[in-house]
């Protein structure tokens, strides 16, 4: 979805309008193929080469309900999670990489031609027409090889950065190469601080590349290859200055980068534009200090001015770029607003990078809210199209987005920074997928935070998952939404997303889940009901195949466990049900038990929960259930124990509480114990564990016979 | 009538020529009717009936363009169509490529669609790797193939759960 060409969705129409406007130019100074019979055919509209492409994507919009065209149609291999949808996309592109370095270093096996048609064959295997240099193997260069200039040329028009080193080390250093060649080495070299670009060929990597944020530190080497091409340079020409001192001052090379310009302006050497913008955007490494900062940035500036120099969309953008990095405050805000005005009235308008800065300077994370997005929003909405000029035109989307969210707090602002990067084929502006995520991870916590229950579900029904997999703090977030909107089913659905995206095994999010399924549960319908017991049991079951698992890998990492509420709030859910032989109670039994060996953390904070399940079990007659249920309370010493043991036996022996107390207090447990069915003795043996603390005999605890008739037979 | 021309213009070789030529003539020039036709392209039945076929194989090719469709799509064999041969070879030669690298994991026909300068092989392949080795093949062959064939090639591929689930029929 990310690169999907939406140029023109009224194609037609803009096509018709455009005809329209040129024949009445058209009409309006007549040309040379008007005919004398009043029919003038409509002037010829120069079209590119991929004009019907686009026209033809643009009837396409994208689709969110299916996955990324990228991926392969086939209910196997869509992705639906964040790991997977990366592991694809770049398994397929380390397939492409395989296969090209074995056409590069195997190259005698790619020599065929295509060629068509037939007729016109004259040469055969070298007869392709066009010969398209994407199928041919690519040259390996290595010490042995026999290199030329052309070989540098081909190296360089390719951003191929070590081969080019490499060539130029073969042909002979700076003695060996012509001083045109050198220079156009030495822009390649300062451009790309010799190191190895990515390939623009891969595009997966690219998109999934790590999230290296551009650090501000001095990364240019001194004394390196282009320095030592820069001092073999005689005469030194404009070119060569502006070469190296852009290439210094984009890596934050800064004092030598602003001695060279110096040096350059004394000796009378013309330097461009963009040498100053490069100089504007590193001139707060000189000074310290917000005024001195201020006054060289002016100071430049000025000089700029007085070398004839015009400033340009990217001048405007540099100095804002040093602003939003001096820190925040009054002043340099001041500053920044002063200088776009200025720029506006020289016609420069900023561009989406300026905004970006703008933006990083006024909207500070613990600084006074400032609403500065809408009158940006206002303007970059009337614009006929949006470019990316500078690759910091990416970050402007996840910052305003991030704004929204962090700053504004405000869903009617981020809906309207979502509307602007759905317009036209703005979604290209959104970076990677890195950044991709984030602002997808801000939209959908404003809209969960600030936004109706409807239009929050919509939007997650909209992107999620085949745009967007939720990040666990999402997740939390979303969960939160649904508790708070009440909606049962979605919290059932939400368990099997869980699995889906690959958190199942986040207990923290899993007892979030639980907690909310348990506050919503009870104004549900039977309906829904079902499918929240049912989640609920699976939880469980879920919670026990990762542990089975975890014992026989034998994890080094202990897996983390439930918490016992969550078991608690499970049990709570599984047991409400009025049916005797409904297979849930399984569930339930299978969740007191992982309570009674400890395979939880901590004790349940609410203890009255499995009271009502104790009570709830035996009176369907599930006394084992009951049993399990009162001694694991006994055992943890809770209060509520005492009671609840009194009231579970009165009701598997169907006498009033009062009777069954008193007969308890007897203290004769042994010839009241031996004539009772086993689960009520055990009831009766959590009684005296609840009064006294210690057991007064050994007791099978886990009487599993549950099924087994009611023994209300007399003692 | 293609036949007799042939023949005719072998006779008339064989008369023009010396005798030593005529041999090495009249064998590489195959005349003889397509007698095959009742047995190419239809499957023996086993004793034990067990013979799985997929529903390509299923019906013979009389049924193409009737219960069954073509396993290449080109225009080359058409009036005027261009590189025959060489389609025919290229064809081939993706089949064997692709049975090749999907080891075992082919389980149907593979189908290939040529429109313009773009070719679509389709095939069915058993869910017996990961996704992602998958995805790792499936980049593999498309480049691998659009560098010899010099031209874009997309694989359509669908995935099944064992090859028992492409049988039609045992015979």
């Amino acid at each position: 979805m990310y690169s999907t060409v939406v140029v023109l969705r009224q194609w037609p129409k803009l096509a018709c309008l455009c005809r329209a406007a040129s024949s009445i130019e058209g009409q309006m100074l007549p040309q040379s193929t008007l005919s004398s019979d009043g029919i003038s055919p409509p002037p010829r509209i120069p079209r590119g080469p991929t004009d019907l492409l686009q026209a033809l994507a643009a009837t396409v919009g994208p689709d969110p309900t299916a996955a990324h065209y990228k991926y392969h149609d086939d209910p196997y291999l869509i992705p639906l999670s964040n790991y997977r949808k990366r592991a694809y996309a770049l398994s397929a592109e380390a397939g492409r990489k395989a296969a090209s370095w074995v056409r590069d270093n195997h190259s005698e096996w790619f020599t065929t031609r295509e060629w068509d048609p037939p007729g016109k064959m004259k040469t055969p295997y070298f007869n392709a027409d066009p010969q398209i240099d994407a199928f041919a193997p690519r040259p390996i260069y290595n010490d042995e090889t026999k290199v030329t200039e052309e070989d540098l040329q081909y190296t360089m028009n390719n951003a191929l950065l070590e081969d080019s080193i490499k060539i130029f080390q073969l042909l002979g250093g700076s003695e060996g190469v012509s001083d045109d060649l050198k220079l156009q080495f030495l822009q390649l070299l300062c451009f790309y601080n010799e190191r190895e670009p990515d390939s623009m060929e891969w595009l997966e990597e690219r998109w999934f590349s790590a999230n290296t944020r551009e650090r501000q530190s001095t990364t240019w080497k001194l004394g390196s290859l282009a320095d030592t091409i820069f001092t073999s340079m005689q005469p030194k020409t404009s070119e060569a200055y502006c070469a190296i001192i852009q290439g210094m001052a984009k890596y934050y090379q800064a004092e030598r980068a602003h001695m060279l310009a110096q040096e350059a302006i004394e000796q009378g050497i013309q330097l461009s534009t963009s040498v100053y913008n490069s100089l504007l955007a590193c001139v707060g490494f000189l000074r310290e200090g917000v005024v001195l900062r201020i006054e060289a940035l002016k100071e430049l500036l000025m000089k700029m001015n007085e070398q004839g120099l015009t400033p340009n969309e990217e001048t405007l953008t540099s100095c804002l770029k040093s602003i939003s990095a001096w820190g925040g405050g009054r002043p340099l805000q001041q500053f920044a607003l002063q200088i776009i005005a200025e720029f506006k009235q020289l016609g420069i308008q900023p561009g989406l990078s300026a905004y970006y800065y703008l933006l990083c300077l006024f909207c500070k994370e613990r600084g006074p809210r400032v609403d500065i997005l809408s009158p940006i929003l206002n303007d970059l909405e009337n614009r006929q199209k949006l470019d990316a000029r500078e690759p910091t035109d990416t970050n402007f989307f996840i910052t305003a987005m991030s704004v929204c969210s962090d700053h504004l707090q405000d869903i009617n602002m981020a809906e309207r920074v979502h509307a602007l990067l759905m317009k036209d084929d703005n979604y290209k502006l959104v970076g990677d997928a890195y950044k991709e995520s984030i602002y997808y991870r801000h939209y959908v916590t404003v809209a969960c935070r600030h936004a109706p229950f409807e239009k929050t579900t919509q939007l997650l029904d909209t992107i999620v998952p085949n745009i967007y997999v939720p990040e666990p703090s999402v997740m939390e977030e979303i969960i939160k939404t649904l508790e708070v909107g009440g909606a049962g089913d979605r919290l059932a659905q939400a368990w099997s997303q869980l699995i889906v995206f690959g958190h199942a095994k986040r207990t923290k999010l899993i007892e979030r889940l639980v907690s909310a399924m348990c506050t919503c549960y009870p104004y549900q319908d039977e309906e829904i009901k079902t499918k929240m017991r049912s989640a609920a049991a699976d939880i469980l079951r879920f919670d026990e195949n990762v542990e089975e698992q975890a014992d026989k890998k034998d994890l080094r990492s202990p897996v983390k466990k439930l918490s016992a509420n969550a078991i608690s709030n499970i049990i709570e859910l599984c047991s409400d049900t009025i049916d005797k032989a409904d297979p849930i109670w399984d569930s339930v039994e299978a969740g007191i038990q992982k309570l009674q060996r400890e395979e939880a953390s901590g004790v349940p904070t609410n203890p009255q929960a499995i009271v009502d399940v104790a009570q709830k079990a035996a009176a369907l007659g599930k006394q084992g259930i009951a049993a399990a249920a009162v001694t694991y309370l006994a055992e943890c010493g809770f209060e509520e124990s005492t009671s609840a043991s009194v009231q579970v036996l009165s009701i598997m022996l169907n006498r009033p509480a009062e009777e069954v107390e008193a007969l308890l207090q007897e203290q004769q447990p042994d010839p009241l114990t031996s004539s009772l069915h086993p689960s009520a003795a055990a009831v009766a043996e959590a009684y005296q564990v609840a009064k006294t603390g210690v057991r007064s005999r050994q007791a099978d605890t886990s009487s599993s016979s549950s099924d087994s008739e009611s023994s209300s037979d007399d003692e | 009538m293609n036949t007799s021309i042939i023949k005719l213009t072998q006779a008339s070789l064989i008369n023009f020529l010396s005798p030593q030529w005529s041999a090495a003539l009249t064998s590489q020039i195959h005349t003889s009717a397509p007698l095959c036709r009742v047995v190419s392209g239809k499957y023996r039945i086993t004793k034990k009936r067990d013979r799985p076929l997929t529903y390509e194989m299923a019906n013979p090719p009389h049924y193409i363009a009737h219960r069954k469709s073509w396993n290449s799509w080109n225009t080359s064999s058409l009036k005027d169509g261009l590189r025959r041969s060489e389609t025919v070879l290229e064809d081939e030669f993706i089949r064997r490529f692709m049975t090749g690298t999907w080891h075992g994991l082919v389980c149907s026909e593979v189908i290939i669609k040529r429109q313009f300068n773009h070719i679509r092989v389709a095939a069915i392949i058993r869910r017996a790797v990961s996704p992602t080795k998958m995805y790792f093949l499936l980049g593999y062959t498309e480049e691998l193939l659009a560098n010899w064939l010099q031209c874009p090639v997309t694989l359509e591929l669908q995935t099944v759960d064992s090859f028992k689930d492409v049988v039609f029929k045992y015979i």
